[in-house]
């Protein structure tokens, strides 16, 4: 205790806080985001999960040579249009899953929440810093990637870029999704629930089809129709960001597709957040 | 439990009639952990925190910062509802076992907190700098909290509830896991906000600091205030037992006897004499009895209520059918 007893645990000038108002709000999230950043930037597993990826993606170099000459851009293309989002869609689901479980399990929380801050800037700031997590962790892979494209003698075309920018839609509402339930239930359960939207999501437009054909169980079992089109209705149909088969088959991915795509990335995104926020602030933090 | 105040200020905390009930396991099942708590701080008083383990003092405060939901009743900081941020900027909390992000180093999770509080990074940094030095951990300040150990942290946890310099203190055990000089500069602090004009709300196990601290006590038995006022109230000054010390000479059969005859007189042989423990109306009997025996009166003593007595009085004395 080296300061002058008068001193002692207040400050000369008192600080001034800021709390109302929506700079602070913002300031708040932020703070958060940034925090949310700096321990993934000093997490092994993060790095783990990148290294992979890029092993990956080597891997898909090799692989190239045992293809034919004019199939090795087309084959490193669609490996690269596979391993990404999926590379990025287990981060996600994992970070969703494990970051606002860990603050809570560690206690970190308790000395956070008390603090003048709001349980839906958390979760806000929360997802913030995930989602630009994940944004960089795709620019990376993708900086990764095109060099081993160019050197197949494919290149990055600007449909090709629309469709990896469609990816980080999916990503940012898979983390949503992920955080969803990670607030509702335990972090194994979440994480299979939120693998469970992925898989239905994903083949939504397979259950939806089935549903207008005049055969098979979705048609024919009264239950399972009913079913078919509750997971339609409230499941997001993720294929809507899938668009590696059609461009690897020319397809442009014009911006009036991107746009509405987006748009209903993060209308989907918005409510599930609404939803994590909803049950996050019902909960007993014990 | 506080005089009333003429005006109108809020007490800066207040608890009425919780209760909090968690529910566990599969079915559910209810658990209390605070049935009826009622208390009030008033602007720059101090107020102690006992009860035995699980007696629900960690849950009531929790409620207080809106970390749990009460059941039933109400918790409120100067007035306003626990959920209520502007509230909770006023208040530096130390949770019972501080834990926090053990990738960060003390430096960091001031600066971060300072954030939280909406303070400018000159503040910040300025709050960080005299924080640590307050709480002794200049040394480590660039050290990450991971291989910090448990009284470091409660040291971090210390200077991270005074960021933003509150008006009201409330502390979750401030002095277990410090070493003896640790405990001493922790209590000089609080003594020196109080100083200030503070208002500090603790719990602690540790009666003799609670004593040394407070104005008032609320002392918690399974969920239930059992007893709460100003320690000078609580604690009777009008002692009602008395204590003497005779010397050696006492110890004679004779002396000895007529000592024992005293009314409700307990007596004892020490090392260095006779101890003997009366009703204090009873000590006009006993100096008779001195003077008359030729005995040496060494030390007579009014023995007051200690809070000690006061909390297995309160607590442990309520048995266990209280529990049903
Ligand atoms: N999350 C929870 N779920 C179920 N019961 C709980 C929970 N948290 C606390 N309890 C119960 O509530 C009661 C009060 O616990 P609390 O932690 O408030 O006690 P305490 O007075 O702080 O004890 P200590 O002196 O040991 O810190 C205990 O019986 C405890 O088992
Ligand atoms: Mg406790």
């Amino acid at each position: 205790m080296t300061t002058p007893a008068q001193h002692k645990g207040t400050p000369a000038q008192p600080p001034v806080l800021h709390i109302a108002g929506i700079g602070p709000c913002l300031g708040r999230v932020a703070a958060v985001a940034a925090n949310t950043l700096r321990e993934a930037g000093r997490a092994r597993l993060f790095y783990g999960v990148l290294g992979a990826a890029v092993l990956l993606l080597a891997f898909s170099l090799v692989l190239s040579d045992l293809a034919l000459v004019d199939q090795k851009a087309r084959l490193v293309q669609s490996f690269g249009m596979a391993a990404i989002p999926l590379v990025g869609a287990v981060s996600a689901t994992l970070l969703g899953v494990v970051l606002l479980h860990k603050e809570i399990d560690k206690k970190t929380l308790y000395a956070i929440l008390p603090k003048p801050i709001r349980r839906s800037e958390f979760v806000l700031g929360k997802f913030t810093g995930l989602a630009v997590l994940l944004g960089l962790q795709l620019a990376a892979l993708v900086l990764c990637w095109w060099p081993v494209l160019v050197m197949r003698g494919g290149a990055l075309t600007p449909a090709l870029g629309r469709a990896i920018g469609l990816c980080l839609f999916e990503l940012w509402l898979v983390t949503a999704v992920a955080m969803f339930f990670s607030a509702l239930t335990r972090p194994v359960l979440s994480g299979v629930f939120t693998l469970g939207v992925l898989v239905v999501g994903r083949s939504n437009y397979v259950i939806a089809d089935l549903l207008g054909a005049n055969k098979g169980v979705f048609v024919e079992v009264p239950a399972m129709r009913a079913l078919g089109k509750v997971l339609v209705a409230v499941v997001p149909d993720l294929s809507t960001f899938a668009v590696a088969d059609p461009v690897l088959h020319g397809w442009s991915v014009p911006w009036d597709y991107f746009a509405a795509a987006a748009g209903y990335g993060l209308s989907w995104t918005v409510l599930f957040l609404v939803g994590a926020v909803f049950l996050f602030e019902r909960r007993d933090l014990t | 439990m506080v005089d009333p105040t003429p005006d109108a200020a809020p007490p800066v905390l207040e608890l009425q009639h919780l209760r909090k009930t968690f529910r566990v396991g599969f079915w559910a099942k209810k658990v209390p952990a605070v049935r009826d708590v009622s208390l009030a701080l008033q602007a720059g008083e101090s107020l102690g925190y006992l009860g035995p383990n699980g007696s629900g003092k960690t849950t009531s405060i929790k409620c207080l910062l809106g970390l749990v939901v009460p059941t039933g009743g109400h918790a409120r900081l100067f007035g306003r509802p626990a959920s209520d941020p502007h509230a909770r900027a006023r208040v530096g909390y130390l949770p019972e076992s501080p834990y926090f992000y053990d990738y960060l180093t003390p430096t960091e999770v001031l600066d971060y907190v300072g954030k939280l509080y909406g303070l400018a990074a000159a503040d910040r940094s300025r709050r960080t700098r005299e924080l640590l030095g307050v709480v002794g951990l200049d040394e480590a300040a660039r050290r990450p909290l991971r291989g910090f150990s448990k009284g470091m942290l409660q040291r971090v946890g210390i200077a991270q509830s005074l960021v933003a310099d509150p008006q009201l203190l409330i502390w979750d055990e401030p002095l277990s896991g410090l070493d003896p000089m640790g405990r001493k500069e922790v209590r000089d602090l609080m003594v020196e906000l109080r100083r200030q004009g503070k208002s500090l709300f603790f719990s602690s196990h540790v009666l003799g600091d609670i004593e040394a601290l407070c104005d008032a006590v609320c002392i918690l038995d399974r969920g239930v205030a059992v007893a709460q006022g100003h320690l000078s109230e609580l604690l009777r000054p009008d002692a009602l037992e008395s204590e003497a010390v005779l010397g050696m000479s006492a110890q004679t059969e004779a002396a000895m006897l007529a000592l024992r005859a005293l009314p409700e007189a307990t007596v004892t042989l020490t090392p260095t004499g006779v101890r003997v423990v009366l009703p204090t109306a009873a000590v006009a009997a006993l100096c008779r009895a001195v003077a008359d025996l030729g005995l040496d009166l060494r030390e007579l003593s009014a023995r007051r209520d200690s809070l000690e007595e006061l909390f297995l009085r309160k607590a442990v004395a309520r048995g266990p059918e209280a529990a049903a």
